[in-house]
Order: C-alpha cells, then structure tokens, then sequence
C-alpha cells in the first residue's frame, strides 16, 4: 500500500479542505451484533461461491485493490462522489482491519447515499429527456426515491407502491405519464425494471428463442388497462400527474378482435383470485415471497451495480436463455434478500464487504479471463452526472444552486454526455462530447486559477510542489503520485515562471480531470 | 443495380484499411484531390427544411389552378422539367435532381414529423430509433478519424434533441454541431454569418503552447494506466479523446474555419447560415466526412407559412437556391458530386389549398422530397399529383423508401443491421428503394 510522508504543512492544508463535507468517522458498534454475524457470513459465502468457479476455470485473481482505488470505488458506487482529500486521507491513516467494513457503514449512513440511489433508479426507471416538462418529472420521482431510500424502505414496498400508484403520489405518476399510460409500454417497463424481463419482442409475434409468447406480453399488458387520468386533473406548475383505476377497459392483440385477460407471465396463478384493481392484483403477485422474478431481479441490479456486471447479463434481461454465471450465488443472495425482509441497503452492504467487490481493476493475466468470473473489479464509466459532480468536487467549485438537480450548467452537461447504453462498462461517449468535457466548464473552471478553489488553497507559499502535487493527485486518483509521476510533474513545474505556477498546477489538473483514471470507476 | 458498383464497393471495403493513410488525411491539397482518388467512399449531404416547405410553391407547381399561388414555373434544362421561378441556380442542373413528388406520410405535427423524417419511425414506439444521419454515418464506415462523421449545421434549436438523436447508437454517432457564434443575425438580415463547432476552440488563456505541454503530460497519464487495466472502457476514453484532440488541431479544425475561404467564395453561397453552412458541407465533404446536415429556417421554424406564405417562402427559396445549387456546383468542379448524394426535405408538406391569412398548412398526405448528385438519376418527375395537389396519383412514395433509395444512393444497403440496447438487429430501412431514381 502508498503512503503519503506526513509533515505538518500537509495537515494544515487538510484543515483547509476540511469545510468540503467531510464524513465523521464512525464508531460502528452494531445494535444487533448477530445481524451484522450473518451479513459478514454472505459475504464470506459469496466470496467461497465466486472463489470455487474461479479455481474451476484455472484463473488467477487480481490481488485486492490499494486503498486508494477502494475508497475511490466505493464513494462512487454508494455515494455517487469522489471522496475529498480530507476523506481519503483519514481513511489511508486508519490502521484498524477492519476499515473496509467501516468506510462501507459509514457511507450507507451519509446523506448522499440516498440521493445516489434515488438518481440510478430514476434513471433506470425513466428515459432520460431534454424536455423541460419531463426534467421536471424526472425530479419528481427522483424526490420520492430519495424519501423512500433514505428510509430504506423495504422493496417489496417500494414496488408495490409504483405499481399501485395513484392520486397525489407524485413520484411513480410521473413514470405512468412517461409512458403516456399506455398498457403495452407500461407492461414493457414494468417487467424490465422490476421483473427483468424483456417481454416487448413478444409485443408482436412469439419470442422466437425465449418462451414469452405474445399472450404472455398482452396478459400482462392487461393489468395496465384499466388507468385514466382523473377528470379534475390539475396540470398547474409543477407537472403532477394522478392516475385513476377504472373497471373498464381491456387490451386486444393488434390487428385482431381478440381481448386478452390478465396473466401473469409464466404462472398459472390466475389474477381475480386476488382482490383489488388490476395494478393491485398484479402489485400482490410481484411483492409475494415466492414471485420467481421479482427478488431475483433486484438482487442482480444490486450486483451489477457493484460489480459493473450482473450474474445474469444483461442485468435486465433475466431471460431463460441468459444464463447466470453463478446459479448458485444468485439463488443463495435471493433467499437471503427475502430473509432479510426485502433490505436493499443490507443487500448492497453485504456485496460491498467482500474481497470480491475490494479486488484491483489491475489486469494480472496475459490472457484476459472472461468477465463474468469476476477475477478483478470491472472498469466502469462514471455517470454524466457523477462526472460533472466529480468535476466540481475536484476543483473544490461549489454550484451556486442549492439543489444541483436545478443547476443548469450540470443539466445541460448532463444531457450532452448522455448514455445510450445501460452497460457502464461501456465509454460510450464522442468526439463532440470530448470537447465539450476537455474545453469546457466545468473542467475550465475547475482548472483556472482565478475561479478554482483547489489552485486557490494551493497557493499557499509554504507548500512545496512535492506536497502541491500529492494534494491533486489525492484530490483527483485518491492516491499520491507514484514516483516516476512525481519526478515529472515537479520537472514540468519547476520549468513554469513564478507567476505561473497556479497555472502550471491548472495544468496538471486538467491533464489528471480528462484522464482515463479520473473519468473511470476502477 | 447491376452488379460493378457492389464489387466496386466491396473492392473499396476490403482496400479501406490500406488506404487509411490517404483518406483520413485533410492536408489541402489532398482534398482538393479527393474528387480524383478512385477509392473514395460516398458522402451525403442533408438539407433539412425546418417548419416543412410547401411543394405547390416550389417543386410541385400547380399553375392555372386556385391552389396554384403567386409565382411562376420556370423551363430547366431538363424539358418539360420546370419548378419554381426561384430556382435560377438549380434550373441550370435540373439534370442532377431527382424530384420526388409522391411523398406520403402521416405526420403532421412538427416534432413528430421530424422524427419520422430522420428516422423513418413514427415516435411512441419502445425504442429510441438513430436519425438517418447516425445510422448511414456508422454503416458508411469512412476512415476519416480527424473530423466527426455526422456534422449538423445550424439545426433547429427546437427540435435538436429529435432531429439529431443517435438513438440506441450511442452518443458515438451523434451529429457535433456547427452552430451560429455570437448573436445570431436575425431572419433576413444581410450580415455574413459566422458558424463553428461548440468547444472546438481552447478555453480563454490557454494557448497551443500551454495545450501542447498539457497533451504531452496527459499521453504519459493514458499510456500508464492503459497499460494497466486493459478493458472496453478505458481504450474508449483514451481513443475518443484522443480523436477530440486530433480534431483541435489546427488542420482538421480549418474544416470548420470559414475564413480560409475567398470573399467571392462565401458570397456565392450566400451570407445567411444556411449558405454557410452549404460551404462548411462542401468542406466537410472534402475531407470526406460521411453525412452532413444543413438547416435552413431552423432560427424558428421557417418553412412553417400559415401565414403570409408567399413573402416568406420566396426569401427561403431565393437563399435555399443559391446555397443548393452553389455547393452542387462546386462539389462538380471538385469531381466530388458524383460522390456525394444529396438529399432535401422538411418534415412534411404544406396544404395545396390557400388558407384565409395567405398561408399554407400541415400537409403530410402528398408532398415533395428532391434527392440530387451521386447515385441518383437526374433529370426527371418520379411521383405524381393530382391536379389540386391533394393526393398522389403515381409513384406515391413513403418515407421508408425514400431512406432506402437514399441508403443505396450512397452505397449502402439499406437491410444494414444495427442492434439495440436489447440486442435486437434494426434494419437502417425496411423499406424497398425506388430504381428508377438510381443511376
């Protein structure tokens, strides 16, 4: 592991960077100590599971990651963030062994871990959009993710409230506008987001490989028949949309008379045993313990939101013909996710305290091993709105709006750097973006002297370039240069004039801001 | 289509990589060559009317009926091929237009037809469908690496996201934008308009010496930890910023920079944008960028006349002529107009009949599209209205057609699959392309 020499100047300046939000550390001293027990007992298990599939095939695992690429992974997976200097450093200094277990609790305990997990399902959940109407939506169900998040709220409930979503509910409701509440497009999402199944090939014809027939895609198209928009329905300001339940109103199969009544997919079970609307008849379906898809499908979200990759790939195609690369594993994390009363925060912890989640992105092989054996950690993109958040973070830039999501600086960035592709394993980004990211704010700003607050506390005339440069590049890789980076960077340093040197170090931070290990989750 | 142009075609497929070096290059005088250099590959070049242009006043006349209007036909040099007076320029090359007047769609609401235009899709559907300029830019597979291979010119601020969206494709495939520096002139002003790419330029007090010491730490910073974690996403970042920086470099920036051109060139264009931005088509073109789109009326939605049509449209006409026929021109003085196919069109038509404000409305039932230069037959009428211009009585063409003529126009086929987010292979067009408007 890295070690950064301490002197004394180098404390000072972290207490100047001490205000950007750093976390308390923690004691965590659990309530319920045969709670945690069990979570580090699955985690064990999983290890073994990932382990054994490993030893099968022969390959060499990539040892576990330094601290540095942990503590940067797991802020951007459960925060959404890079750490600060301040962060990273405590945690390099924490001798304690088991530091991982605590960075991990004390991260699910901030603030930003909900409003993180609100901003990825409300990207899973609504395409994302230009229109000012929907960005406005899309703030909307994000609020109310954040509320059920923060809470964490069981999932099983959390579902059934989307599903059964009604009047002055303004989070699901505007998942329901998004798709004009149309039962062929609400059945379509519905299944892939909370179900993981694509159901929408069988929209018009049989899936020719899978076994979704297009009476399953219209059975369940059904439940979704029976929603109008109520007629006092107010469209003032702030773009809410109630829904009602109507007992009329059926779905055909195009281009025929023929009705098709609800159905679940792949089940027998038949739906007006249960009581209720149909959303509801369908809502008790899914949140029952043995629903066949729905658990499993959360579980595979959790893991490939870790690990960049689910157990079934893709993460939202849990069709039958998409195999799991550990059967095993994922039925094991199933039965313990329903034990665990449906605790999505529980789930994403126990993923996050194993060695196979803490291992390097390092490639260790001449060969690459397949990646769905999990022998090093995925190299992942960051998200268009981490990105700019990680941007404004490493420039100590504060947005002069108090909720960034009405920063319209980071929309439009965000909406420049969209992604088509769901797989962030992907960079899947172009040469107009690149531009975009390279000549302009908020990397710009983030690396000019006159409005950077990192260059600014930098100029500190007692800071050699030797401490300069380990404060950027924790700020940046969360992790001091290495020695050959050292050597260089202080050559090109001691070659600017004296009133360059802030833009000497603007320099270094804009070629450490486009770099690969700076826009990557590794 | 016989059979030389397809062995022709995989010849050009198979060489491509040898020939990388030439043809990614965008030194002058190579360009200039470009039109002369046997393997070169087909561009295309879109001129997209924003607001949907009236075919009765301009390439589908009515002359002597009431829907007919104000303004007269004029002879071409092609006989019997005659369309709209204000064509002057593009009556001397009749000969290059295959004028489409069958068109027949079902869209008549600006954004919807603008969607169903650029991507031959009605909106509503499941997926997120590449406009015609992402999808023919990715299956052209030119190996220019300097510039983007799908360049929008002043696009329509209001219908951008649309008009543009790569769709499943990815921002890899989606159109970099020329647009309109400082204060836009206003419509009709008389100022020469000033384009460029957005963030092209290095941000204020940073010169190329400062960028060059930038780039070289920055290599160093890629190569160290490429090196290390070798994987799909890091070799993306590092190629797609490094053709960003290649793209920055003052050669292949040029493309863009109008300045380079003569006072007499940028003048025979046109001063508006939408001349200019013909002019930046044609060096684009040069430097054999794929697929380029050009608006014209996109500050608004120009073509859209429910008033006042005829003031309006003679202005857009007069501008739309000397762009059109200028770069049409040029193009066949560089031996590169055989090469680039082109390609004019709005959302939809406009109502043969007159409304009660002198103005014309949405009509998408029978309207006129033009496909001109490479690939296509010149010289003739495909499609047919019917006197009043309500309805097509021959040839009536959807617009799943006319992207499969324009596909094989440039070469491509268009049954090319590109797959969805769910892995599912989309066809570019399923339409049939229309061989008697292919040369």
């Amino acid at each position: 592991m890295l070690r950064i020499a301490h002197v004394s100047a180098s404390c000072v300046l972290l207490l100047l960077l001490a205000w950007t939000t750093a976390l308390q550390a923690q004691d965590i001293t659990p309530d319920v100590p045969d709670e945690t027990a069990k979570m580090q007992a699955m985690a064990a298990r999983i290890d073994a599971l990932v382990q054994a599939r490993l030893d099968r095939e022969k390959v060499i695992t990539a040892p576990l990651a330094t601290d540095g690429e942990f503590i940067r992974r797991a802020y951007l997976d459960l925060v959404g963030n890079i750490p600060t200097v301040a962060q990273t450093r405590a945690y390099l200094d924490n001798d304690a062994p088991d530091k991982r277990e605590q960075l991990i609790a004390q991260l699910l305990k901030s603030p930003a871990y909900p409003t993180h997990l609100a901003n990825t399902w409300r990207a899973l959940v609504l395409e994302p959009s230009d229109d000012p109407q929907r960005l406005q939506n899309e703030q909307g169900l994000q609020i109310w993710l954040r509320g059920k998040f923060s809470q964490n709220v069981r999932y099983d409930r959390l579902v059934e409230e989307f599903l059964t979503a009604t009047q002055g509910s303004d989070g699901p409701g505007y998942f329901y506008a998004s798709q004009d509440l149309k039962p062929e497009m609400l059945a379509s999402e519905t299944s892939r987001i909370f179900l993981g199944l694509q159901l929408e090939c069988a929209q018009c014809h049989d899936h020719p490989f899978d076994r979704w027939k297009q009476h399953d895609f219209w059975g369940l198209a059904a439940f979704f028949a029976q929603l109008e928009r109520p007629a006092n329905d107010n469209l003032v300001g702030l773009g809410r949309f109630d829904i009602v339940d109507r007992d009329m109103g059926e779905v055909t199969i195009p281009e025929t008379d023929e009705v098709v009544p609800p159905a679940f997919p792949g089940s027998n079970a038949n739906y007006a045993s249960f009581g209720g609307t149909r959303r509801q008849q369908l809502a008790i379906w899914m949140v029952s313990r043995d629903n066949p898809f729905m658990p499993r499908r959360a579980v595979n979200w959790a893991w490939a939101h870790m690990m960049g990759r689910g157990i079934v790939h893709p993460a939202d195609d849990m069709s039958p013909q998409n195999t799991p690369s550990h059967p095993e594993l994922l039925d094991e994390l199933t039965d313990y996710f329903i034990k665990s009363g449906f605790d999505l925060q529980l789930l994403l912890q126990t993923i996050a305290i194993t060695d196979t989640y803490a291992r390097s992105s390092e490639g260790v092989a001449d060969s690459e091993a397949p990646p769905e054996l999990f022998a090093r950690m995925a190299v992942k993109s960051l998200t268009p709105e981490q990105l700019y958040d990680a941007f404004l973070k490493v420039g100590l830039l504060k947005s002069d709006v108090t909720m960034m999501q009405q920063d319209g600086q980071r929309i439009q960035f965000v909406a420049r750097l969209r992604t088509a592709s769901k797989d962030r394993t992907f960079f899947d980004t172009g040469m107009p973006q690149a531009l975009a990211v390279m000549n302009g704010p908020p990397v710009s700003t983030a690396t000019s002297p006159e409005t950077s607050g990192l260059l600014k506390a930098l100029s500190a005339p007692f800071l050699s370039d030797e401490q300069r440069l380990n404060v950027l590049f924790l700020a940046a890789y969360s992790r001091p240069p290495n020695v050959d980076e050292l050597q260089r960077y202080q050559d090109f340093l001691q070659q600017a004039e004296a009133d360059q040197q802030s833009a000497a170090l603007g320099d270094v931070l804009w070629v450490l801001a486009n770099s690969a290990e700076f826009m990557l989750n590794h | 289509m016989n059979m030389l142009p397809h062995s022709r075609r995989r010849f050009l497929q198979t060489t491509a990589g040898l020939l990388g070096a030439a043809s990614c290059s965008w030194l002058p005088q190579l360009a200039a060559a470009a039109g002369s250099d046997p393997n070169r590959k087909r561009s295309c070049i879109l001129l997209w009317m924003a607001g949907g242009p009236t075919q009765t006043d301009t390439f589908d006349m009515k002359p002597g009926h009431a829907n007919g209007g104000e303004f007269k036909e004029t002879e071409t040099n092609v006989p019997g091929l005659r369309f709209s007076e204000h064509f002057a320029g593009l009556a001397k090359q009749a000969d290059q237009l295959a004028i489409m007047r069958g068109m027949s769609t079902r869209e008549g609401d600006h954004l919807r037809g603008t969607y169903l235009m650029h991507t031959g899709q009605r909106p509503g559907g499941p997926l997120n469908y590449p406009s015609i300029g992402a999808s023919l830019s990715k299956a052209m597979q030119h190996n220019q690496s300097t510039l983007p291979n799908y360049v929008a010119v002043n696009p329509s601020g209001l219908l951008n996201g649309t008009a543009l969206s790569p769709g499943f494709l990815g921002p890899r495939y989606a159109a970099a934008t020329v647009g309109t520096r400082g204060t836009p002139p206003g419509e009709g002003s008389d100022a020469m308009a000033d384009l460029g790419v957005d963030f092209l330029s290095l941000p204020p007090g940073i010169n190329t010496k400062r960028q060059d010491a930038r780039l070289a730490l920055w290599k160093d910073q890629q190569n160290q930890f490429l090196a290390r974690h070798p994987s799909g996403a890091a070799e993306a970042q590092a190629t797609i910023f490094q053709s960003a920086v290649k793209m920055m470099h003052p050669d292949a920036a040029s493309a863009f920079d109008l300045s380079q051109e003569s006072t007499e060139v940028r003048e025979s264009y046109g001063r508006g944008t939408f001349g200019q931005g013909c002019l930046i088509a044609r060096r684009l073109v040069e430097r054999d960028v794929p697929f380029v789109e050009v608006t014209l009326g996109g500050n608004g939605l120009g073509w859209d006349t429910h008033q006042g049509n005829f003031p309006t449209v003679e202005r857009l006409s007069k501008e739309l002529d000397q762009g059109w026929s200028t770069l049409m021109h040029e193009l066949g003085e560089r031996g590169l107009l055989e090469s680039t196919t082109i390609c004019w069109m709005g959302e939809f038509g406009r109502t043969p009949n007159i409304n009660g404000t002198a103005g014309r409305d949405h009509f998408p039932d029978a309207w006129t599209c033009v496909l001109a230069g490479g690939g296509i037959a010149g010289g003739q009428a495909y499609g047919k209205t019917d006197e009043a211009g309500r309805e097509v009585t021959e040839g009536k063409t959807e617009v799943q057609d006319l992207l499969a003529t324009l596909c094989r126009a440039v070469g491509v086929d268009p049954a090319t699959e590109h797959y969805s987010p769910q892995a599912r292979p989309i066809k570019i067009s399923e339409g049939k392309s229309i061989d008697q408007v292919l040369a």
